[in-house]
């Protein structure tokens, strides 16, 4: 039997923490990042609407991304962070 | 998880407020569940993990079976990457095996040296093709290009490799004739190398993080140099600021190609033709931020008409983008809105008799001369939100 070299690397290794944990969304700040994809706008303006309603969130904050295939600004991210309990960043197609 | 079924984009505003309903609850306990720690991301401080050292069938139907498990390819046969093989290619380096080149977007797999050589062993290089893809990975991995976004897009967009200088004759790079058709096998593997390690490295694979709607086929290979011969112009690489002996590689996220078949021997009627093949309402090029990255690869036998008439390369560039602004009003609505969106900064407001301009300068239109005789030119359409990347290659070895 032939030995040969895997072509393959390892992917990224370095931990990364995905998502804030919260106990509850009651009295929270939730933000989205607008990623500019047709229709993420509206599907925002609505979940925002229904996280007040429904699940006592205190305040929705949304931005927009420059262009969806762009990340998003440092300085964006970091007012984010800043003033959100939870961020949703946007939608694929 | 929450699921919004495809399509999403085309859906109507009450069938978005129905399917907010249906996830909200979803959204909600995903944002309070307990978190996890995901394992993507850049990882330059992460130890070198060298390549592992595998048994493979001996037979050459069952070894290929065996790549193809793997999703090592690109469903054409494979040369087995042995150690013998990867140890003769890396002699045409002096750089070290181990020695990171890039982290390749989106997986941000570790490019060393090592990996950049078993995979152009595993498309069929030429031991001495090395340092062309070297340069090639350093390449496509600079920010400005945007590897992230060209991986995973569902556009077709892939890097295509413009060679220029003395290293395109000793690589025997195709320049002209059919120079970005089949044929030639420096442009073959070259092309098919970069496609795997952005694969095998990058994470890049189809249906995975590779999320193109169609693709195109120069996703198989890319790469053509320039007809030095056939260019009246300076060549690529000293207008991007090189020495003339040296030789440099330049990627761009292409988008497709188009011929431009025209018998046109007028400058102004030349310029037109290839103008209207540049303006087109679906191009990705007038919405992005900032305009894009367009480029025109001229035949010999259009560069010299163009020459002829007193133009430079600059002037050339100048013409066309002139003649390629497009009137707003041919976009569809929901484009136009994103490129307002996306140039307001750079154009202002926009109205339907706006005329756009392409790119936000003259000098972002690319000019290649490259192919053999004939009335064909070719456009070919950025991914738009790139920029070309160009990077000297290193032909010092210590073979």
């Amino acid at each position: 039997m032939p030995m040969i070299l895997a072509p393959t690397a390892t992917l990224g290794t370095s931990a990364l923490q995905l998502r804030r944990t919260l106990p509850d969304l009651s009295g929270k700040v939730v933000g989205f990042i607008d990623n500019t994809k047709p229709n993420f706008n509206f599907l925002a303006d609505d979940l925002g609407d229904l996280l007040i309603k429904k699940f006592g969130v205190r305040n929705v904050i949304k931005q927009r991304k420059h262009s969806s295939s762009r990340a998003a600004s440092e300085k964006l991210m970091a007012a984010m962070v800043e003033s959100c309990d939870a961020v949703i960043i946007g939608s694929g197609d | 998880m929450a699921v919004i079924p495809h399509p999403f984009g085309p859906r109507t505003r009450p069938e978005i407020t129905q399917l907010a309903q249906a996830i909200v609850a979803d959204v909600a306990r995903i944002l309070c569940n307990p978190g996890t720690t995901g394992t993507a991301g850049r990882n330059e401080s992460t130890p070198t993990v060298r390549p592992h050292l595998i048994e493979a069938p001996d037979d050459y139907e069952e070894m290929n079976a065996f790549f193809r498990q793997r999703q090592w390819g690109d469903g054409l046969p494979l040369v087995p990457p042995t150690q013998e093989r990867v140890a003769r290619m890396l002699q045409y380096t002096q750089r070290s095996p181990e020695e990171v080149v890039a982290t390749v977007a989106p997986g941000f797999g570790q490019a060393t040296v090592e990996h950049i050589a078993i995979n152009a062993v595993l498309a069929g290089c030429s031991p001495p093709f090395l340092p062309l893809l070297i340069a090639a990975v350093e390449a496509v991995s600079a920010p400005e290009f945007n590897l992230q976004s060209v991986q995973t897009t569902t556009n077709p967009a892939t890097p295509w490799l413009i060679v220029s200088g003395p290293v395109t004759r000793q690589l025997q790079i195709n320049s002209g004739i059919n120079c970005l058709g089949q044929g030639t096998w420096a442009n073959a593997v070259l092309g098919r190398a970069l496609r795997l390690i952005l694969q095998n490295i990058g994470g890049g694979l189809p249906e995975v993080m590779d999320r193109a709607t169609h693709g195109q086929p120069g996703k198989y290979s890319f790469c053509c140099a320039e007809n030095e011969d056939g260019n009246p112009w300076e060549p690529l690489h000293i207008e991007h600021g090189h020495a003339p002996e040296h030789s440099t590689v330049t990627v761009v996220a292409a988008a497709g190609t188009l011929n431009i078949n025209t018998h046109a021997k007028d400058v102004t009627d030349l310029l037109r033709m290839i103008a209207d093949a540049m303006c087109y309402a679906a191009s990705n090029d007038y919405r992005a931020e900032g305009g894009g990255e367009p480029w025109v690869v001229l035949s010999p036998e259009h560069a010299e008409i163009l020459k002829q008439a007193g133009l430079t390369k600059a002037g050339v560039k100048a013409r066309l983008w002139e003649l390629s602004r497009m009137p707003a009003h041919l976009m569809a609505k929901k484009d136009l809105i994103r490129t307002q969106h996306n140039r307001r900064a750079e154009l202002g407001e926009l109205s339907p008799d706006s005329l756009v301009p392409i790119s936000a300068t003259p000098e972002l239109i690319g000019i290649l001369v490259a192919g053999g005789p004939g009335g064909h030119s070719v456009y070919i359409p950025s991914y738009g939100n790139t920029r070309s990347v160009t990077r000297r290659v290193d032909t010092t070895c210590n073979k």
